[in-house]
């Protein structure tokens, strides 16, 4: 093989990566934002399964990816209603209720996928290369030959590193999810931010889950997320409640995804359930590497994490 | 507005009452979600009680059913009374059914038949608990997440499975299924009822549950681990050895997944395959929350999701209706039982 060949190769793998590596990046910056106000949602995979199959059979219905993918991003938010009702208005265990969304997202999708299965979408989001940007050696054909889902990942990356840190609107989310008490003495409405950012970790589940189906594997199977949500969440400490680490950490694990695809196309001789326990293997390594080292900079999660807030109690 | 005000003592009633209204809204929105696609609720849910209780031979598949949710169920008690989140009871009732099929598959099938189950009872237990020691001994030294890497070992230990079927224990005769080679009888678990799959397995959970009511109540180790789900730091300063008991009470629950696991393998299917209802691992969940982590009412939520799986698994062959309907039953009682944890503690009140 040549030269030419390999990078072409090599360009078309990352640029897979970055795709696949989309999945991952909404979810885990939704999740973050979810964390920072204090409101752990482990009903990721739930939520993804959910925005998966309603940008699915939307896409199907219209034949329009973009309204599909719309679709699939309120049907996330929807869905977190239910955990943010549960663990803010009623105080619930959010452990529990974030595993009852799961288990309900698979059981949903599961009932009404039923006659959905193996049906391919005829159409997908249109890559087009990004002005200037793409004429960039290598770099512009891997980031900036992509579709509009994907050049959006990379302004909201950016953008909600931007809101969490330099905005007044950051400075509340970081006070609810560390000292909730302090927050409403200091005149935030609490439960209405934590709301707003279970909803947002929601909408982008709802939106990775919807890409996975529109524009990554544009066909209906059962439980299709494959355990990417749990992923994401791991993710979140990977990044360390920042977005912009997340977008590191879900190219890290989309080129396991894109790796492991190609592999599997170029007939390897590793046997395809050790290359489909990659991402979780390299999961659980990264998790345990990254608490690890999250302990030894002193770097903690939110300090309210999980723990619900009563106006009433003083 | 509405608001909640602070009950002065907790009432027995409504704590038996909730976990009822629970299981029935989880059924009325099971029924709504049953309509939308034009069946009729009624006759799904009267075709799935009657293939949960309706009969002797009904029953005794719902005890099956029962067997790994009870046992799994026990296990999930003590750790959760400490408050440590073990999720991973899928991948180590998966770890325990590849342990114990090892001695199935590689033994000499004439060795007694005492002998050969014991090897894949103490097996099952040990794959299972060498699953849920990695965890514990992870968050005990490093204070890693055990909600994430419990949880990331079940998608580890089911690949492992599919390794095993797929290569090395796949049996050459079945045409290239995914199954292991048949287990020799002195690998299958003795039936307890003729003419039904109640095997020995439901001793072991009943026995199970009761060990744990023991543990829990009355030594004290058990005391310790109520006083670690209080409050970790007290136990601290009390001179409790918090992850040393982290880590026993993690060892007992894996070991009593992968016992689970083994009862699957030896006393039902008798042989490994990837489908061995691991699932289990996430009902059983569902099944000590609904019960406030007690003993008895977990023997009884055991029967109850027992038949809901059982009559599920039926009502999907004979009336095509998807087998999700079950988690979305489950997963609505789930959302209500937690969600009305606040009314043990709270009213709820109008003021203007």
């Amino acid at each position: 093989m040549s030269a030419p060949q390999h990078s072409a190769i090599i360009i078309s793998l990352l640029s897979n990566a970055i795709k696949a590596g989309t999945i991952l990046l909404f979810p885990t910056i939704g999740e973050i934002f979810a964390e920072r106000v204090g409101i752990l949602n482990l009903g990721v995979e739930g939520m993804m399964l959910i925005g998966a199959f309603f940008g699915f059979i939307v896409t199907h219905i219209t034949n329009n990816p973009y309204i599909g993918f719309a679709a699939g991003v309120a049907a996330g938010g929807i869905a977190a209603l239910i955990h943010a009702f549960i663990s803010i208005t009623l105080r619930g265990n959010q452990i529990v209720s974030g595993l009852a969304l799961t288990i309900f997202g698979a059981g949903f999708t599961t009932f009404y996928g039923q006659r959905w299965i193996n049906m391919n979408l005829n159409t997908s989001f249109q890559s087009f290369p990004f002005p200037i940007l793409s004429k960039i050696p290598v770099i512009g054909s891997i980031l900036f030959n992509q579709d509009i889902i994907v050049y959006l990942s990379y302004i909201l990356a950016v953008l909600m590193w931007f809101i969490l840190y330099k905005t007044m609107i950051g400075i509340n989310i970081r006070a609810v999810g560390e000292n909730a008490k302090a927050s409403n003495a200091m005149g935030i409405n609490v439960y209405k931010v934590r709301y707003i950012w279970t909803f947002f970790g929601g909408l982008m589940a709802g939106a990775g889950g919807a890409y996975l189906t529109i524009g990554y594997a544009p066909f209906w199977l059962d439980g299709i997320t494959a355990g990417r949500g749990w992923i994401a969440i791991a993710l979140v400490i990977f990044a360390m409640w920042d977005p912009l680490k997340a977008v590191f950490g879900a190219y890290l694990f989309g080129s396991i995804n894109a790796l492991q695809f190609q592999l599997q196309a170029a007939g390897t001789t590793i046997p395809s359930a050790i290359l489909n326990m990659l991402p979780y293997l390299v999961t659980f390594i990264a998790i345990v590497a990254s608490s690890i080292i999250v302990k030894a900079k002193h770097i903690r999660p939110p300090k309210e994490l999980g723990i619900p807030y009563s106006r009433e109690e003083k | 507005m509405l608001y909640f005000e602070k009950r002065d003592t907790i009432s027995a009633r409504i704590k038996i009452i909730i976990p009822l209204i629970s299981i029935l809204i989880g059924i009325l929105f099971g029924a709504l979600a049953i309509v939308v696609v034009g069946i009729n609720p009624y006759e799904v849910y009267k075709s799935l009680f009657i293939n949960a209780f309706g009969s002797w031979y009904a029953f005794s598949e719902t005890l099956v059913a029962s067997t790994p949710l009870l046992l799994i169920t026990a296990g999930l008690v003590l750790v959760f009374k400490m408050g440590i989140w073990n999720i991973g009871a899928y991948g180590q009732y998966i770890m325990g059914a590849i342990f114990s099929s090892y001695f199935a598959i590689f033994m000499p099938p004439d060795i007694s038949k005492f002998m050969m189950l014991s090897l894949m009872f103490f097996g099952g237990a040990l794959g299972g608990a060498i699953w849920a020691a990695i965890p514990a001994a992870l968050k005990v030294f490093w204070e890693v997440n055990e909600v994430i890497t419990t949880l990331l070992m079940n998608y580890i230990a089911l690949y492992i499975l599919k390794f095993f079927m797929y290569g090395p224990w796949k049996n050459p005769t079945s045409y290239g299924f995914p199954l292991s080679k048949p287990f020799p009888a002195s690998a299958q678990l003795p039936v307890l009822f003729n003419h039904t799959r109640v095997n020995l397995g439901l001793f072991f959970a009943v026995a199970a549950i009761i060990a744990i009511w023991f543990i829990i109540s009355k030594t004290k180790f058990g005391y310790e681990v109520k006083v670690i789900g209080n409050n970790p730091i007290t136990a601290k300063y009390a001179g409790i050895s918090v992850g040393k008991n982290i880590i026993i009470a993690m060892i007992i629950s894996g070991a009593l997944a992968g016992i689970a696991g083994m009862v699957q393998v030896s006393g039902i299917i008798h042989f490994l395959q990837v489908k061995i209802n691991a699932n289990y691992g996430y009902t059983s969940i569902i099944v000590a929350w609904i019960s406030y982590l007690n003993p008895v009412l977990c023997f009884i939520s055991s029967i109850l999701f027992g038949g809901l799986e059982s009559g599920g698994y039926s009502i999907q062959i004979s009336m095509r209706v998807s087998y999700g309907i079950v988690g979305l039953i489950e997963s609505i009682a789930l959302f209500s039982i937690v969600g009305s944890q606040i009314f043990l503690n709270y009213k709820l009140r109008w003021k203007k």
